[in-house]
């Protein structure tokens, strides 16, 4: 899908293969009227205007059509218009000889995307081609009287005029793709448009590049447009590698999610749905993408210590000794270490001696990254609302009412209701009756279990200073967070759990 | 705050060694600004508004390197030196090249002062070859028309720097590096810094755009030095993501500590010996680092279990590697289904440190050891290849 500063930019996004088929004839007539009119213009212009020069319109065509097969979306989300600066550099090449003409012949080549060409879906290259055309014409249209009107080239009228030269050329784009996704997903037009609102301030440093390439191809012809195109396609290049990058630490990552899965069968898809709900929380709070993104790999590792637990403790049915519950525990100091040895993520890593003083206190405090709470949260919801050896799991509202139960306690309560808030606004279930991959068990999981390693052991609540814990309790997400404190915080989480039930 | 505290700041403030990047950038380019403004007032038509520009230009671009894999940081500073070309007098230029750069030394990280010499030093000569460079094409020059001689002029001068640059630096650490890897950045280098030259003043007869120019035409370069920073931040997270799993096996006690990264080490210097190419050495690389991996994931410990055989462990980590096409290769590595010597190398490299354990000392007898072989054989090129380094 190719993007412009936040917004589909061309028909590829928006005309599926699944499109029911109402829809497919009226877009096609759209897409045919669109190519029409932009033809109608065309022979308008050249009836009424001198002719451009072949040799800039084939450079300009192939510059254009080239940005369009680059297209990359970058990190924050705007890629780099280049097919948008392309447009520029033609009009400003083609002042005093047809401009908008010129414009709109270049734009045409914006359709000639290769996975297009090569699928022969004709509707979106007739509608990237109409398009692109009718949008470089347009911001011809806007740039060419100020020049004129001035009777210079000198920078700062060229950089003027640029403005509203980049704003036609958003609006017309605007309002055409306003139109196709209206039409092919069938919704109102003014709802698509206040979706698609366009950010001119991101595509105005395009504009002005645009009109200064424009300028030296003036002056000095093609030989100019290698020194301008290179340290574009440098940077494209490196962006590229570094998405594929992005992929292999991915895979990394998977590599530790695999290994803790062939340890221990009932976590599968743990990491990820804790990811999720992780991820979920940071956008609650308005985290920015980077932030979200370090946040994601936080939660996906934060099992990564179980692997130093040896299974038969790790799914050892009945209670553990202290020695064991030792063992155990000391997966929340690996994971810690592991962490901290990534520098990405050691900022965000839990501190174990940080962390109990403050749980009383709600732990808003601003000095400490807020990230173990809300891995810790979501480690602890994704525990709730998934089936276990030793329980089946509770349902949705069960567990809500223990995150707000122990909100401010063991757990933060701005994490807690941000948590909340996305998924009652997203509308999604989970928990008993919504499990994705409902677990097979030999013998049924207890709903209660009492005597089952399960949670009704735990609510006589003297199991605090006793190390016999159940392994669940150990393993527990929340009392990754209450390491300094084991016993009393344990034992408090114990209690609320086995209450509720 | 403290009278003991101050005076930290202060002393904080005096050590540019431990300012932020962001700091060192900040302060050439907001001492340029302000001398800009003032000769904006004073001097608007004289060279220097735009020597300036370029110096505090200069000075904050030493603090911005391109670092493709495989190939030295190359700064962007060097894109503004083929503009201070051909922005004044040789000698105007000689002046603002010292302040830029005497700027650059005050600020830059580098921890030795030597080091701080060294880098100015190669910066002189590389300013000097692009300005000798650029005068002996446009004097000797035979191209009629002078656009094109001007642009050759400034690539070759571009060519030039990069050139002295790179060959005073391999001097110093005294090996060549002609390798290709990375080009794209030298590449963005001197057409950025062509592109800022000629439409600062432009060619005989063709105004130029001023500052405006090189400020617009930078922004692909610094585009450019993001995503490679992207690249150098991502690389190394991948890197410590392995070298931290890497380390779990050691911390579940299941084998001695720095295990992992001797076995590493001694792989890769095998596989050199033995000639294994970059993509065999660089997955040779990642299945001694997870060897162990798969050894987790049985059941370890368990003194009533079953004990825990050296194949299985193989075999479960191949398994678990697998699940990535990334890690694909050296999955075959560790469970021998790559049929390279690659995993003859992993087997001798693990069994050796084994009974090693990183000491030196015990380096003939483990080798004698191997050679006995406990139960199956080792691969003899290997062995060799192990008595050799």
């Amino acid at each position: 899908m190719q993007i412009i500063q936040g917004q589909p930019r061309s028909a590829d996004a928006v005309i599926g293969d699944q499109v029911k088929s109402r829809t497919i004839d009226s877009l096609t007539v759209f897409c045919l009227g669109l190519g029409a009119f932009t033809i109608a213009v065309a022979a308008v212009l050249a009836r009424n205007s001198p002719l451009p020069d072949v040799a800039p319109l084939l450079v300009f065509a192939a510059l254009f059509a080239l940005a369009e097969n680059q297209v990359a979306v970058l990190p924050n989300r705007a890629s780099a218009s280049a097919s948008f600066m392309r447009a520029m550099a033609a009009i400003v090449a083609f002042q005093g000889q047809g401009p908008l003409l010129g414009a709109l012949i270049v734009g045409l080549a914006g359709g000639l995307y290769w996975p297009h060409l090569r699928s022969g879906d004709w509707r979106k290259i007739l509608f990237n081609s109409s398009n692109f055309a009718l949008s470089s014409c347009a911001a011809a249209a806007a740039f060419t009287p100020i020049v004129h009107g001035s009777g210079e080239r000198a920078s700062t009228v060229l950089l003027l005029a640029s403005v509203p030269a980049a704003l036609a050329f958003s609006l017309v784009n605007l309002l055409l793709l306003g139109a196709v996704v209206s039409i092919s997903t069938d919704t109102s037009y003014s709802a698509v448009l206040r979706e698609l609102r366009p950010r001119i301030v991101q595509i105005l440093p395009f504009a002005l590049l645009g009109v200064f390439m424009g300028r030296l191809y003036l002056d000095y012809g093609a030989v100019i447009i290698p020194l301008f195109v290179v340290p574009i396609l440098v940077a494209r290049q490196a962006f590229a590698s570094f998405l594929a990058l992005k992929d292999s630490h991915q895979a990394t990552v998977r590599i530790l999610i695999g290994a803790l899965e062939a340890k221990d069968p009932y976590t599968a898809g743990h990491a990820e749905r804790v990811a999720g709900y992780a991820v979920m929380i940071g956008r609650e709070m308005r985290f920015n993408t980077a932030r979200i993104e370090r946040l994601r790999f936080a939660a996906l590792m934060h099992d990564v210590g179980k692997l130093v637990v040896p299974n038969h403790l790790l799914n050892k049915p009945g209670k553990l000794t202290a020695e064991e519950f030792d063992i155990v525990r000391s997966h929340e100091a690996v994971s810690v270490e592991i962490l901290t040895r990534i520098d990405f993520l050691a900022p965000v890593a839990p501190s174990a001696t940080s962390e109990a003083h403050s749980m009383s206190a709600g732990a808003d405090d601003s000095a400490r990254p807020i990230e173990p709470f809300i891995v810790a949260v979501a480690d602890a919801y994704d525990a709730m609302t998934s089936t276990r050896s030793y329980r089946k799991a509770l349902p949705q509202e069960v567990a809500f009412e223990e995150l707000r139960k122990n909100a401010g306690k063991q757990f933060n309560a701005e994490v807690v209701e941000s948590l909340i808030g996305a998924l009652t606004r997203s509308g999604a279930q989970h928990g008993a009756g919504f499990e994705e991959e409902p677990h097979e068990f030999a013998v049924e999981p207890p709903t209660v279990g009492t005597g089952s390693a399960g949670l009704g052991d735990l609510a006589d609540a003297q199991a605090a200073d006793s190390p016999a814990i159940a392994q669940d309790q150990a393993l527990m997400a929340s009392s990754r967070i209450n390491e300094a404190a084991k016993g009393r915080e344990l034992m408090r989480e114990n209690s609320t759990e086995g209450a509720s039930l | 705050m403290s009278a003991v505290t101050t005076v930290h700041s202060v002393i904080q403030i005096g050590r540019p060694e431990s300012m932020s990047r962001r700091t060192r950038i900040a302060i050439p380019l907001m001492l340029g600004a302000v001398a800009v403004g003032v000769i904006e007032l004073v001097d608007p038509k004289g060279p220097w508004l735009v020597l300036v520009f370029l110096g505090s230009a200069i000075a904050a671009g030493e603090m911005l390197n391109l670092r493709p894999a495989g190939r030295v940081a190359l700064p962007l500073s060097y894109a503004f030196f083929l503009v201070v070309v051909r922005a004044g007098t040789p000698a105007e230029v000689i002046v603002t090249i010292v302040v830029a750069l005497g700027l650059a030394f005050i600020l830059s990280p580098e921890p030795t002062l030597w080091r701080r010499i060294y880098t100015t030093a190669v910066r002189l000569a590389a300013i000097l070859a692009a300005l000798i460079t650029y005068r002996l094409i446009l004097d000797y020059g035979g191209l009629a028309d002078q656009r094109w001689l001007v642009l050759l002029a400034l690539v070759f001068a571009g060519v030039a720097e990069i050139v002295v640059s790179d060959g005073l630096i391999a001097l110093s650490a005294r090996q060549a590096n002609f390798a290709t890897h990375g080009r794209t950045a030298d590449l963005a280098i001197i057409t950025t810094g062509a592109l800022m030259a000629i439409s600062y003043n432009g060619i005989e007869g063709h105004a130029g755009m001023g500052l405006w120019g090189p400020v617009l035409f930078a922004i692909p370069l610094l585009a450019a030095w993001f995503a490679f920073e992207q690249v150098v931040a991502i690389r190394r997270t991948h890197d410590q993501t392995i070298a931290a799993l890497s380390l779990v096996p050691e911390l579940a006690g299941i084998v001695r500590p720095g295990h992992a990264t001797r076995v590493a080490g001694l792989s890769q210097r095998l596989g050199s010996e033995l000639g294994l190419g970059g993509d065999q050495l660089s997955a040779l690389q990642s299945a001694a680092l997870l060897h162990h991996l798969g050894h987790l994931c049985l059941d370890f410990g368990d003194p009533s279990g079953a004990p825990v055989h050296e194949a299985d462990v193989a075999t479960k980590g191949a398994e678990i590697l697998r699940q990535t096409a990334e890690l694909t290769p050296s999955a075959a590595i560790l469970d021998g289904t790559d049929g390279t010597i690659a995993s003859d190398i992993l087997r001798v490299a693990s069994a050796y440190d084994e009974i090693s354990n990183g000491d030196e000392t015990l380096r003939d007898s483990a080798i004698e050891e191997l050679h006995r072989g406990p139960g199956y054989s080792y691969d003899v090129r290997v062995l060799a290849a192990l008595e050799r380094i």
